[in-house]
């Protein structure tokens, strides 16, 4: 039986007026992917923002890899994203003036220290060998996304975060990004967390959740 | 405002404390028993030395022990560079030892015993019977129990990673030893250090260069001399001591910069070996806070010796005449009292020659008349202050007890008699004494040592 990476009781978050999240109690086990769907507006990124550290809840309980988010300070949480969590975004947020391998190695350096030769390691093992030296602006969708995931990889988080990866991307190289998380699960042994309107993305997944305005109403469990 | 003279000082002992209680971090209970009873036993030792010997022993004894101290300051900085940089050092004993209860102890000891000599040094007049002798130490060992533990209370807040290396902890203790010494006249190593820069380059240019290399000749003296002067003048020597005092402290700067790093290639995922790597990095960049800071005190020290907050006694020079028989008449007490210990200066003019001098009473009770000059510097003249005379140009310290003995610095003893309640100088042996010595020694533009 897998441990329980994250552990959540009662969490809420609101913005005003606004509940985006209404309160949820959620497990999820060690080396679980958990797909989570859901309209616009559901509350699938607030929840993600909320594990992945990126927000503070406003109620309710949020234990992620033992530590109890809540009781983290500003250092601590910062500290967190830093060594456990490794996020991917629909947008990629690669910095344009800087090589692939600089765009990793940049996710070295804010976690230690950057070691170029781990960082090229990385981009040959998402299938980027030949792109070391291109700029964000040369790469295709899907390359800047594998770029993406190496750079979330590259510092062996225990939990990754993808909010819509393959949202920008056509089916072929959908499949080739899922294909290669799917890989890298395997060998890194971490915690997936995938929101996606995707239900063939979702259906990588072990588990998916659905989210309707900010509370959970349904699950599925995916057959392997 | 007696008590407010002790601060610097105390501030002094309490940066040596932070530093050693970090660096021996895990020995804490042993600096701190030793740097209190080292402390008590320097006052102690202090009061006794001042009330057994005259007060040239105990400020040259605590001054030696401040100048071992920076010697060995070089001999430890040079090592530390030699075992950062080299390729294979041998697994020494010293590393281990540095470690132990013992060294910890020894150095708390010696630095805390040394502190609290220089602080007894602001105040060498102090008791004078055994019970003044008794409350004074139990007090000091009451201040050095106080301060011990508030500096605890700080060195708790500092982070975790923040390290002390061995030589950081060397280089904190003598450049906090340094500073306290440096505002007390007797104990300032700084001027001596320059002056013997200067002396050296003097020595050098005069017994290697005029003797060997220049060539003989009335042109070419006049042009290599002219350049040659440039060495004599006060700021080489300045810059010189500066260079011999600093050097230390830059290369313990050095020596934790290239500190090796903990081989971590045999960790296999890359995250947590870099983890290791950026962890012993911020730890070296943490250990070089302490050399660096030791810089900064190096140069206070530096300043407070070159621009001293001490008042000289400086009074102008009073216009005096002979008398037809060529007597300088000087009454003991007319308006200036010249048995008050404090000096008293004249200028005595005769034609277009003119000669300075000074008359007072040595804490023996002797007259003296004296040149305000020495043989061989410059004649600025000598300014009067803690027990002492200091030569302007040189800022060597003369203790009063040796104004009027001819010799190296000391002002030019003036044959004198005393006549009735007054003192007699011939004038015309004053004036010939100030030009056959000082005048000598101004020749050469900049002049002096």
């Amino acid at each position: 039986m897998a441990e329980t990476i994250i552990e959540t009781n009662g969490l809420t978050r609101s913005y005003g007026d606004i509940c985006a999240l209404k309160p949820l109690d959620l497990q999820v086990p060690e080396g679980e992917w958990l797909s989570v769907m859901g309209h616009s507006g559901s509350g699938k990124s607030t929840l993600m923002n909320l594990v992945g550290g990126l927000d503070r809840p406003s109620d309710g309980s949020l234990r992620v890899g033992g530590e109890d988010l809540l009781a983290l300070s500003e250092d601590g949480l910062a500290r967190f994203r830093r060594e456990f969590v490794g996020i991917i975004f629909q947008q990629h947020h690669l910095i344009p003036y800087l090589t692939a391998v600089e765009n990793v190695m940049m996710a070295q350096y804010f976690h230690s220290v950057p070691d170029e030769a781990e960082a090229r390691t990385a981009l040959e093992r998402v299938g980027l060998g030949h792109r070391l030296k291109n700029r964000p602006g040369e790469l295709s969708g899907g390359e800047q996304q594998r770029v993406c995931i190496a750079r979330a990889i590259i510092n062996s988080p225990k939990l990754l975060l993808g909010d819509e990866p393959t949202g920008n991307l056509d089916n072929k190289s959908t499949i080739m990004v899922m294909e290669l998380l799917k890989e890298l699960r395997a060998e890194e042994r971490f915690t997936v967390i995938m929101v996606t309107h995707n239900q063939e993305v979702a259906a990588w997944g072990d588990r998916t959740i659905y989210l309707d305005d900010g509370v959970l109403v349904r699950e599925e469990r995916m057959n392997s | 405002m007696v008590a407010l003279k002790l601060i610097p000082h105390l501030l002094s002992w309490a940066g040596i404390l932070l530093v050693l209680l970090r660096g021996y971090s895990e020995r804490r209970s042993v600096v701190m028993k030793t740097s209190i009873t080292g402390f008590t036993g320097g006052v102690a030792g202090a009061i006794i030395l001042f009330r057994t010997f005259p007060e040239t022993i105990p400020f040259g004894s605590i001054k030696t022990a401040l100048a071992v101290s920076f010697f060995l300051l070089w001999v430890f900085s040079v090592a530390a560079v030699y075992s950062s940089t080299a390729r294979r050092v041998p697994i020494s004993r010293r590393g281990r030892f540095v470690n132990t209860s013992l060294c910890a102890g020894a150095v708390a000891f010696l630095a805390g015993m040394v502190a609290g000599a220089i602080c007894t040094c602001r105040f060498p007049a102090t008791a004078s019977n055994t019970l003044t002798f008794i409350v004074l130490v139990l007090a000091a060992g009451a201040l050095a129990y106080a301060l011990v533990f508030c500096v605890r209370i700080i060195e708790r807040l500092l982070p975790p990673s923040f390290t002390v290396s061995p030589s950081g902890m060397l280089i904190a203790v003598v450049a906090f030893l340094l500073f306290s010494s440096s505002s007390i006249l007797r104990l300032d190593l700084f001027s001596p250090l320059s002056m013997k820069v200067m002396k050296g380059i003097h020595d050098f240019v005069h017994q290697f260069m005029e003797s060997i290399l220049i060539p003989d000749h009335l042109f070419v003296r006049s042009v290599v001399w002219k350049y040659i002067g440039i060495l004599f003048s006060k700021g080489v020597g300045f810059w010189g001591g500066m260079v011999i005092w600093f050097t230390p402290a830059f290369l313990i700067v050095l020596a934790v910069n290239f500190e090796r790093l903990p081989s971590v290639a045999h960790i296999r995922q890359g995250a947590q070996r870099r983890k290791l790597l950026a962890a012993a990095i911020k730890a070296r960049r943490h250990r070089l806070v302490i050399p660096l800071l030791s810089v900064v005190i190096l140069a206070a020290a530096a300043y407070q010796s070159s621009f001293p907050s001490t008042e000289y006694w400086d009074p102008k020079p009073i216009p005096i005449s002979a008398n037809q028989s060529g007597e300088i008449i000087i009454p003991k007490k007319g308006e200036v009292n010249l048995e008050d210990g404090k000096l008293h200066k004249y200028l005595f003019k005769q034609g277009d020659r003119e000669a300075r001098f000074f008359i007072m009473v040595t804490p023996e009770g002797q007259l003296t008349v004296d040149l305000d000059a020495c043989a061989i510097c410059k004649p600025d003249g000598y300014g009067q202050a803690e027990g002492s005379v200091i030569c302007y140009y040189c800022k060597t310290l003369i203790p009063l007890e040796t104004v009027g003995k001819p010799g190296g610095c000391n002002p030019v003893p003036v044959v004198f008699s005393v006549k009735g309640d007054n003192v007699a100088i011939n004038g015309m042996t004053l004036i010939n004494t100030w030009g056959s010595t000082v005048q000598a020694t101004t020749r050469v533009k900049e002049g002096g040592k």
